[in-house]
């Protein structure tokens, strides 16, 4: 086991290295750079200065050559700083010589789109999983249709609209919820229990919106699931011997039907660092869909690079976690990879 | 385009979906207009209260500032938040004269070449160091260093001696008169020499901390969330009245509209649709809103390439010009919310000539000159053509509402007179590198400032036609160089005026743009902010700022206090 998680982890490398070369050639086929913001187009401002940030940032060397010393840099874990943010440091804070923190752009936008998404994930399967079983069981049925009906309209429902409905039915009308941002003026000053709250009452709504577009793939999943386990041999003899249709359904069938969750799970583990743009927009919410967005917009590319490189190693991780989970839930898969 | 262009084409999908939310919006708070607002304590907003201090205003902006250096920052988030921290030596009134700010005066000498600014006396720093010329000195040494990495070094790089012979002193010498000069001290923010002379400028962490002069100080930066600015005990410009400026970053224009109704903000800028459509259906949002109307800053024109045929015909040009209908455009695109101008000048400013009027709307003359110039539709295909090619184009613009719905009524404007023009909408970025430095473009849609300096050398110079520099529609006119550079060398501000006078009239009547509009700026500002200016004066609502107060039993409750 141990050799085949050596050698997976091994050949993550030169993935990486391909994965980020090709998104460095693709970054840089776009047109423009960090010189050519809508900022720069200003009549004061020089042509000859723009050359001189471009040699500063080394944007008039070959395209091959800036890949180069990105990887150079990288070799020793340095993402850089960003070209667009007074130099602060992409991904981890520094200090300078007098002591002073510069927090790092992606320390400081993953906790808030981490926790997020973490919830959110949390929220869409503690409903998808119920509703998979409860349509699976009543195949056909009009408990079956109403939640298909259900989470598809969660599905097809424009995110932005309805978060702009919510913001208007619980800020503005009923001055129920926050309407933007994370924490409120004041913030600073209250208890941590109030702090609590206070964040989430900011994050139902986000939240909210972000677990309801994802529960139709989860409960879909667990209802078909369930109904290819309810048809086989041994759900037919664990009923022929008398257990009783709890036992049969939660305790043989569902644990059967969940295995294909687990890659699910894996695979979305890169997702959670991932920020919606349009949602983070919406919410005034400085998440990473936000500073990947506006990295794009800026040409700033060592941001940009910064995401992709970090959002592909969770990529390759979460694929192998999902593997090996798979692996340890259910032995005909382990027995395959022993051998 | 799109092929090449993967990350970015497939985030415009996104950026538009961005835009759609403010339509339903309105619609939705269009239909809600008869429900019945939220109880609130029932205060008079309108009753004239004394002016006092204290209180704290919350207004908001769709982007975050880099830092609050503005000679590196540029965004205009960056210039708005440290303008009220730092100082210049000079500033505009509000009738867009120059005064002095830190500068209690300031002399040209006989030759025009050398400029003295005399300093108030006993300015301080927030932390309480004095504020002397040497700071200024530092200041113009940092800006012209080629170590900084700033887009704006050009016109300080220009004096040739700069000296700070007493600390209430500073002297510049240029080694020609340089007319716009006295513009470029009024913008350049005055640094603190001693947080600053052993820092690197590019790196330095005083750019998320400043310490400036001016009325406010930071107390606390949220990254992505909200800048507070509080009042500044040892300010230079006396004491303003509000004890804390609030700042939050909301990125979407619909969610920073329903923070102000909620009453969580004091102030916004509205969009056109936003002013005349839902505010006019909601009486009850006038009676806590007060809506202002003020001098946009910038406007909106149509470009031709000059280099590529038939635009370097002028009778094309201004055939198009008169084809136009401008007050269609202000109508349609900023529902009557703008003007037009005929000079690249705010209207009703010394600058602007108030004898130019844009070209009115006349089809009949755009067929007429479009016949000198040898269009006709020959061969009856509904598309006027000269040598068996038709007269078509393409319009680029960037992803910008205002341009795109110019650009549609423009293209229905020029059917009617047989052109045939199709538009093509890019992405900031992709635009100006595809088209903009390229040269590749028949006729683009953007915008320019409406300068508060008349020079416009590097927008209309023959000299500034190169990859990368703005006179890009490549506008050659000997007789335009020669007043842009005479401009350039008279301080005397009345002979000046009548050098950008007749530069606005050739511009107009060569034609190498069309003047389509300048919007006004729509500020909305809670009515517990009192003493505002209305109506705005040409320097706009701004510019008393700090003479604004909240009387004590219109402030929220606060418990940041």
């Amino acid at each position: 086991m141990s050799g085949y998680l050596l050698k997976r982890l091994f050949w993550m490398l030169p993935l990486l290295i391909g994965i980020s070369l090709i998104s460095f050639l693709i970054m840089h086929l776009a047109p423009g750079d960090i010189t050519s913001t809508e900022a720069s187009f200003n009549p004061k401002a020089s042509e000859e200065s723009r050359q001189k940030l471009r040699a500063i940032y080394n944007l008039d060397k070959p395209v091959i050559v800036q890949y180069g010393l990105w990887m150079k840099r990288m070799v020793t874990l340095d993402f850089g700083t960003s070209f667009a943010s007074h130099q602060r440091p992409v991904f981890w804070q520094t200090k300078d010589k007098d002591g002073n923190v510069s927090k790092g752009m992606i320390q400081e936008a993953l906790p808030i789109t981490l926790l997020i998404n973490v919830l959110s994930l949390v929220l869409i399967i503690a409903v998808a999983l119920p509703l998979g079983v409860i349509s699976a069981l009543n195949q056909n049925r009009a408990p079956d249709r109403a939640i298909t009906l259900f989470v598809f309209i969660g599905f097809a429902i424009p995110g932005f609209w309805l978060a702009l409905m919510l913001m208007y039915w619980t800020g503005v009308v009923h001055n129920w919820l926050p309407i933007s941002g994370i924490h409120s003026l004041g913030f600073e000053k209250m208890s941590w229990i109030a702090q609590a709250a206070d964040s989430l009452k900011h994050l139902a709504l986000p939240i909210f919106i972000s677990s309801l577009g994802g529960l139709a793939g989860i409960s879909l999943f667990v209802r078909n699931g369930m109904l290819d386990v309810l048809h086989q041999d041994y759900i037919t003899t664990a009923r022929a011997k008398g257990l009783s249709e709890n036992t049969v359904v939660y305790r043989h069938a569902l644990r059967n039907a969940l295995l294909p969750l687990i890659t699910i799970l894996g695979l979305s583990i890169p997702g959670l660092i991932g920020g919606a743009v349009i949602a983070e927009s919406i919410f005034a919410i400085p998440g990473m869909g936000k500073l990947f967005y506006d990295a794009v917009m800026m040409r700033d590319f060592p941001v940009i690079m910064g995401i992709l490189t970090i959002g592909s190693a969770l990529t390759l991780l979460g694929n192998l976690l999902a593997d090996v989970a798979y692996a340890w839930a259910d032995p005909r898969v382990r027995r395959g990879v022993m051998q | 385009m799109q092929a090449r262009n993967t990350i970015a084409s497939k985030l415009l999908c996104k950026c538009q979906g961005v835009f759609l939310p403010g339509i339903f919006l309105s619609l939705a708070i269009l239909l809600s207009a008869c429900q019945p607002a939220p109880s609130e304590p029932s205060v008079n907003l309108d009753a004239s209260y004394p002016s006092e201090a204290g209180g704290s205003l919350i207004d908001t902006m769709a982007g975050e500032p880099s830092g609050l250096i503005a000679m590196i920052a540029g965004e205009s988030a960056a210039s708005a938040i440290a303008s009220n921290i730092f100082n210049s030596l000079l500033k505009y009134d509000k009738n867009l004269d120059l005064e002095g700010e830190l500068a209690q005066s300031w002399e040209v000498s006989a030759n025009q070449k050398t400029i003295t600014f005399h300093l108030k006396p006993n300015l301080k720093w927030a932390d309480g160091k004095p504020l002397t010329s040497a700071d200024v000195l530092f200041t113009w040494q940092l800006v012209t260093n080629e170590k900084t990495r700033t887009p704006y070094g050009a016109d300080y790089k220009l004096v040739e001696k700069a000296e700070a012979p007493d600390a209430l002193t500073f002297r510049v010498s240029y080694p020609q008169p340089y007319a716009p000069a006295l513009d470029s001290w009024a913008g350049l923010h005055i640094l603190p020499k001693h947080l600053l002379f052993n820092q690197d400028i590019n790196t330095t962490t005083f750019a998320r901390k400043p310490v400036g002069s001016h009325f406010y100080q930071l107390e606390d930066w949220r990254t992505g969330e909200r800048i507070s600015l509080v009042r500044n005990p040892h300010a230079t410009q006396g004491q303003a009245k509000v004890d804390r400026l609030v700042s939050r970053f909301i990125p979407d224009v619909a969610a920073q509209f329903l923070e102000l109704l909620a009453d969580n903000i004091d102030s916004m800028t509205l969009n056109p649709i936003q002013y005349a459509r839902i505010f006019p259906a909601r009486p009850d949002l006038t009676k806590k809103i007060a809506l202002y109307k003020e001098l946009g800053s910038g406007y909106t024109y149509m470009g031709f390439n000059l280099k590529h045929k038939p635009f370097d015909d002028v009778r094309v040009r201004q055939a198009i010009n008169y084809a136009i209908d401008k007050q269609e455009l202000i109508d349609g695109v900023l529902l009557g919310l703008g003007e037009p101008v005929a000079s690249p000048y705010k209207p009703g400013t010394r600058w602007s000539n108030p004898s130019l009027h844009s070209y009115p709307y006349n089809a009949q003359k755009a067929i007429e000159l479009l016949k000198q110039a040898g269009f006709e539709d020959h061969d009856g295909d509904g598309t006027l053509d000269r040598d068996g090619k038709p007269l078509a184009f393409e319009i680029v613009t960037n992803q910008n509402k205002q341009r795109e719905m110019s650009a549609v009524l423009i293209q229905r404007r020029l059917k009617d007179i047989g052109i045939d023009c199709k538009i093509r909408v890019l992405e900031w970025a992709s635009f100006v590198s595809r088209y903009i430095k390229t040269g590749d473009f028949d006729v683009v849609v953007l915008g320019w400032s409406l300068s508060l300096d008349p020079d416009q050398y590097s927008i209309w110079h023959s000299s500034q036609q190169a990859p990368g520099q703005f006179n890009f529609v490549g506008y050659n006119n000997p007789r335009v160089d020669k007043l842009l550079e005479q401009g350039r060398l008279e301080l005397n501000p009345d002979k000046r005026m009548k050098i950008y006078h007749e530069f606005a009239e050739i511009l107009l009547d060569d034609s190498p743009i069309v003047y389509l509009y300048a919007g006004y700026g729509l500020p909305a500002i809670s009515k517990r902010i009192k003493g505002i200016d209305s109506p705005a004066p040409p320097a706009g609502i701004g510019h008393n700022s700090y003479d604004w107060y909240i009387p004590s039993p219109l402030r929220r409750n606060e418990m940041m206090q």
